[in-house]
């Protein structure tokens, strides 16, 4: 197959502790080797920075509402379009794109790898079959078990084992990577046009209380040994004083497993306001960056939002039913049957709302304040916090204060006295930028194991070189040339092959999903169990034998196994 | 007689959407169900013959009667009959008037064509293989 | 041999329960399925192979011949309109919108002529909607306006409202409510609690009506509102405000009367105000059982769920200017191709008669009456019954379709697959 040796690259490889060295990297066969012979084709990084694939870890690109997204959104559409040229299918889309519009873009700024952040089992098939549509992509999906009903009488009957056996059959059934908890037992309330308050409040019939919920997925997650934590949005999304619950969410988590966090908390921005309505809202990212700098624990990613026009759109249906009240814009709804929902609803971020202004300084804030890059990870929660084409310019403000004074006194000027961003004179460095966009994101999804996240012998060989010198480059004044290096790679290369070259795709692309299977014993495995199957055909409008998502819908196929400890 | 006209399915019309050369597709989607008191103006029974005309297009259909179709409209199931005479502006929807489309009802004795002739009649073969 | 949990391939409710009998390569019989599905399963009036009209008559060719000419047609044509796509599967659209972008020319889907104006007005305010498991399991009163479901979509009421015993709701026939807003009797009124039965072209205004009245703006609602009594429209707006659960269900009642996607607009906002009071939501009754998946596929490849024009080499949108209806109508395109479905048999005549003077290629298993326009027919298999495939049920729930038996018929996504590759090896467009 494949030959490649890329020469005079400048390396930063947090996972193996490489801070910075000009090297050579050798690929064959589509992975990371000692050295190749002659006859390879070689690239010249002429010393610019070269860092493993991106890996985005929250990002709704594929799936139902995605869709719906889309296609209620021509003016999105409009916004951003590219005719077919070479291998590269036409795109659409500003803030959500079509498949390949996402693809083309995401392999642009040097990404290799994304999770996409939400996806009911029921409509599986459809996030596989949009999978397969963003072809430069490696996939994987977080599965909804927000409002199960199995998994809501398990925890009710303090049966933690069958909650893990309901998760572990689905999981497989429907291949998915990882347990994603939105607004947990809210989707259930939302079912009756209602939602949950706090993380103690009971879901009406079910009993059974956010916090429970998510103390017993932990417990199940990590008795399936399953390579990714729990994935969380909190309850409360967007309510002012909303941070005390996120530490209460975060104060859930035990310290279950060395090699990663046990709990993820996403898009935390969104979940980090005081106040006690929109008048008074302000930053709280200080307690909460706090809690999780006394919790290893625990790992969080930005949801940074960005100025501009944006969709936003996710599994917490009545948050987003009352986002259409406030802004009367238009609104989609979707509620699955015994799992989840999901709210679609296009936005606007401003300069002149007091509101829009705290949010951006509180995504800024806790990447700051948080201690380890580890533990907080970038991503705008793609599109909700803004698309995730302006991640260049998250890292520039991180990096530069000079930047962020920039904007800040572009703000509503009401908005300074809410929030402490104009006092951290803290700067990331490269390193710190390297562990946030795609080192921090391996080690929190488990996936170094299969070679992401890393450049050492025996990692696979996704590698994105950025057109920037280091050693020349000084972040904090030149800004505007990290934003453009970012933006744009010299040379995106996936499993080996150079997919992305200055922005031009090189190729169709196939890529893989990587999905997860956790061994149970046979009194465990609910595709054996009388009552799970009578249950299901009862109440699901969809056989039991028709739910399971094929491996043929997979392009290339990645099952991580392992050995539930039930 | 100027009356409405609607169009939609029908179980029977479904039946045979596959298989539209059969007689039985042709009889029901030439079928023109009208409340017995328009039968009545009309001068005619259920099983005569009628001309429906919107603009320059007419069709022949049979007559039958129907309690649930109210006075002053005509239901047609949906097919190549009706289709024969609904005007194929959108009002830039890209949806034509499928129903509540003003049309004249007169009795006649032609016969009701089948949807081959029809096919013809527009510039078409019929499929006889 | 019985296959079961087979999925019917006719109308949108997707029914997965089918048992299907097979003896010896052929359909005996089909348990649980309405009189639609049964007759898709059991009736068999294929086309044997291609065939290609000539002056003198039809002409049995080869597949290779059809395709050749097939390509040569599609790469001479300036604008081609590539239409229908309802009634085959996922991955014959998916490959059908490459071959559009790939030739430049216009792909649309029957959608255009049924639920277009609905996504029109989803586009304007919205989709409050739901998996139809949610009402099952959770609707005590159910709408159906401008539709009959009884003869488009038989078993909706035993699957999934009228007489579906769900979770919350255990004696369903008892518990739930029907409402049916038409304006004529129909086998589905006979069996409403409440028929709403308003003139022709009064949709819109009954349903102003309703909003007005659940706004808490009654006074301004006359005696009579499009031949339904104030009385009427009181006790409809209170039966829907103190539902525990509403699921509202409507056709082309509301799509093809005068208005089309404003009626539609209006009924999406009456269930966004019923929603600040109760739980509710709205479900647009597709056709064809995999309409809504050419929307899906559609939309994630090009960004727009029908009506797509690839003319500038990127995706453009405008119905009423890239819909096939108009495209037809104003003798725009120069060649046809049609798969799934049958424009000669549903498009008005004004429409049709442009096909008469452009080539059409159709890719069907059946004789129809597109056929009559047909310079080249490529039957192909079935999907459902011989070819597997996904399909997205009326509420966006997508199922793979099984395969019973083999017929020997090529699928269309190989040949659209296959001309495409041509298109683009030899250079195309």
């Amino acid at each position: 197959m494949t030959r490649l040796l890329i020469k005079n690259a400048y390396v930063i490889d947090p996972l193996n502790g490489i801070r910075g060295e000009v090297m050579d990297i050798a690929v064959k066969d589509g992975w990371i080797v000692e050295s190749v012979h002659d006859g390879a084709e070689v690239i010249d990084a002429r010393g610019c920075l070269t860092l493993p694939g991106g890996i985005d870890s929250h990002t709704h690109i594929c799936g139902t509402k995605v869709n719906f997204g889309r296609y209620m959104m021509p003016e999105d559409m409009r916004a951003g379009r590219t005719q077919r040229r070479g291998v590269m299918h036409s795109t659409s889309g500003y803030s959500v794109p079509t498949t390949y519009g996402n693809s083309y873009r995401y392999s642009t700024m040097g990404y290799t790898s994304v999770l996409e952040g939400a996806m009911a089992p029921l409509e599986a098939r459809h996030t596989h079959e949009e999978f397969a549509a963003t072809p430069l992509q490696d996939t994987m999906a977080n599965t909804l078990f927000d409002g199960n009903w199995p998994v809501m009488e398990a925890v009710r009957d303090r049966d933690v084992k069958r909650a893990a056996a309901i998760v572990a059959w689905t999981l497989a059934a429907v291949k998915g990577f990882a347990i994603k908890l939105t607004n947990p037992g809210g989707s259930e309330c939302w079912g009756w046009g209602k939602n949950v308050k706090c993380i103690h409040e009971t879901v009406p019939y079910f009993e059974v209380s956010p916090a429970e919920i998510i103390e017993t997925l932990i417990r199940a997650n990590e008795m399936l040994r399953l390579p990714h934590s729990v994935h969380l949005h909190c309850n409360n999304l967007g309510v002012p004083g909303n941070y005390q619950c996120t530490i209460g969410s975060m104060d859930l988590a035990p310290d279950l497993n060395p090699d990663r966090q046990s709990l993820y908390l996403t898009h935390v921005q969104f979940h980090a306001y005081g106040g006690t309505s929109w008048k008074d809202i302000c930053s709280r990212a200080e307690p909460v960056a706090h809690a999780v700098n006394r919790k290893p624990q625990v790992t969080i990613d930005m949801g940074q939002m960005m100025f501009g026009k944006t969709t936003t759109m996710t599994a917490d249906g009545p948050m987003e039913f009352n986002l259409y009240r406030l802004h009367h814009n238009k609104w989609s709804n979707h509620d699955v049957e015994l799992e989840t929902t999901s709210g679609i609803i296009p936005v606007y971020y401003s300069k002149t709302s007091v509101v829009n202004c705290v949010m951006w300084a509180i995504g800024l804030e806790l990447a700051l304040l948080v201690a380890s890059p580890w533990q907080c990870l970038l991503a705008t929660d793609n599109p909700n916090g803004g698309p995730f084409i302006k991640y260049p310019e998250i890292i520039a403000l991180l990096m530069s204060r000079r930047y962020r004074e920039e904007e800040l006194r572009t703000l509503a000027p009401e908005a300074l006295s809410r929030i402490t961003l104009p006092s951290l004179d803290r700067e990331l460095d490269w390193h710190d930028i390297a562990v946030m966009t795609r080192a921090g994101q391996a080690r929190a999804l488990g996936i170094q194991s299969i070679g992401k996240g890393h450049l050492a012998p025996g990692a696979e060989a996704d590698i994105a070189i950025y057109p920037i010198r280091v050693d020349e480059t000084d972040p904090s004044r030149q800004f505007r040339d990290v934003i453009r290096a970012f933006q744009k790679t010299s040379w995106t290369i996936k499993r080996g092959r150079p997919v992305a070259r200055d922005g031009e795709i090189l190729v169709e692309g196939t890529n893989k999903t990587v999905w997860v299977k956790p061994k149970v014993p046979d009194q465990y495995d609910m595709g054996k169990d009388p009552e799970f199957a009578r249950n299901f055909d009862r109440y699901y409008t969809v056989r039991m034998s028709n739910y399971p998502v094929q491996e043929l819908y997979l392009q290339r196929s990645l099952c991580m196994e392992s050995e539930a400890q039930l | 007689m100027r009356i409405i006209l609607n169009t939609g399915r029908t179980i029977p019309q479904g039946n045979f959407v596959e298989y539209k050369p059969s007689p039985e597709y042709g009889a029901e989607t030439s079928r023109a169900f009208l409340a017995p008191l328009d039968l009545m103006d009309l001068g005619i029974e259920a099983g005569d013959r009628v001309r429906v005309s919107c603009g320059s297009r007419s069709v022949v259909l049979t007559a039958a009667a129907s309690d649930d179709v109210p006075p002053g409209t005509l239901f047609v199931p949906y097919g190549a009959h009706a289709n024969h005479v609904v005007p194929a502006a959108t009002h830039g929807t890209g949806m034509p008037d499928f129903k509540g489309i003003g049309v004249d009802v007169e009795p006649t004795d032609e016969p009701v064509k089948s949807v081959w002739e029809l096919m013809e009649d527009l510039g078409g073969k019929r499929y006889d293989h | 041999m019985i296959i079961r949990d087979v999925i019917c391939p006719f109308c949108a409710c997707l029914c997965d329960d089918l048992d299907v009998h097979v003896e010896e390569g052929k359909v005996t019989a089909v348990d649980n399925a309405c009189d639609l599905g049964s007759h898709k399963f059991l009736t068999d009036h294929r086309m044997k192979g291609p065939v290609r009209r000539t002056a003198s008559g039809w002409q049995e060719i080869t597949l290779e011949e059809a395709i050749a000419e097939t390509v040569e047609l599609l790469s001479n044509a300036e604008r081609p309109l590539l239409y229908g796509w309802s009634s085959t599967c996922g991955e014959a659209q998916s490959a059908g919108v490459h071959l559009a972008e790939r030739v430049g020319g216009v792909i649309d889907a029957t959608t255009s002529v049924c639920h277009g104006p609905s996504i029109l007005a989803i586009q304007e305010v919205g989709h409050p909607g739901c998996t139809l498991g949610q009402v099952k399991n959770r609707a005590n009163v159910v709408v159906y306006w401008g539709c009959n479901p009884m003869h488009a979509h038989p078993r909706h009421l035993s699957r999934y409202t009228t007489y579906a015993d769900g979770f919350f709701v255990r004696n369903a026939f008892k518990e739930r409510k029907v409402i049916v807003a038409d304006v004529r009797g129909t086998d589905s009124t006979n069996v409403a609690d409440e028929f709403i039965r308003l003139q022709p072209g009064g949709d819109y205004a009954v349903l102003g009506a309703l909003r007005a009245i659940v706004r808490g703006k009654g006074d301004v609602v006359p005696e009579e509102v499009a031949g339904v009594s104030r009385e009427q429209l009181f006790r409809i707006a209170d039966l829907c405000k103190s539902a525990r659960y509403g699921a509202f269900f409507f056709g082309m009642g509301l799509t093809q009367t005068a208005g089309k996607y404003k009626n539609v607009r209006n009924a999406i906002e009456l269930v966004d105000e019923l929603s600040r009071h109760t739980k509710w939501t709205l479900t647009p009754m597709r056709g064809h059982f995999n309409v809504y998946g050419f929307n899906e596929v559609c939309t994630w490849m090009t960004g727009y769920p029908f009506a797509v024009d690839f003319a500038r080499g990127m995706a453009f949108y405008n119905p009423g200017e890239t819909t096939a209806v108009d495209i037809l109508a104003r003798k725009e395109c120069d060649m046809c191709l049609v798969v799934a479905s049958d424009p000669a048999a549903h498009f008005p005549a004004e429409a049709v008669e442009h096909l008469g003077s452009i080539p059409v290629v159709q890719l069907d298993p059946f004789p129809n009456l597109t056929t009559a326009f047909s310079r080249i027919q490529i039957p192909v298999a079935v999907s459902g019954i011989d070819a597997e495939g996904t399909a997205y049920r009326m509420d966006g729930v997508p199922l793979r379709l099984r395969k019973v038996l083999d017929r020997g018929y090529p699928e269309d996504a190989m040949i659209l697959k296959e001309i495409t590759r041509r298109i683009a090896d030899g250079g195309g467009p």
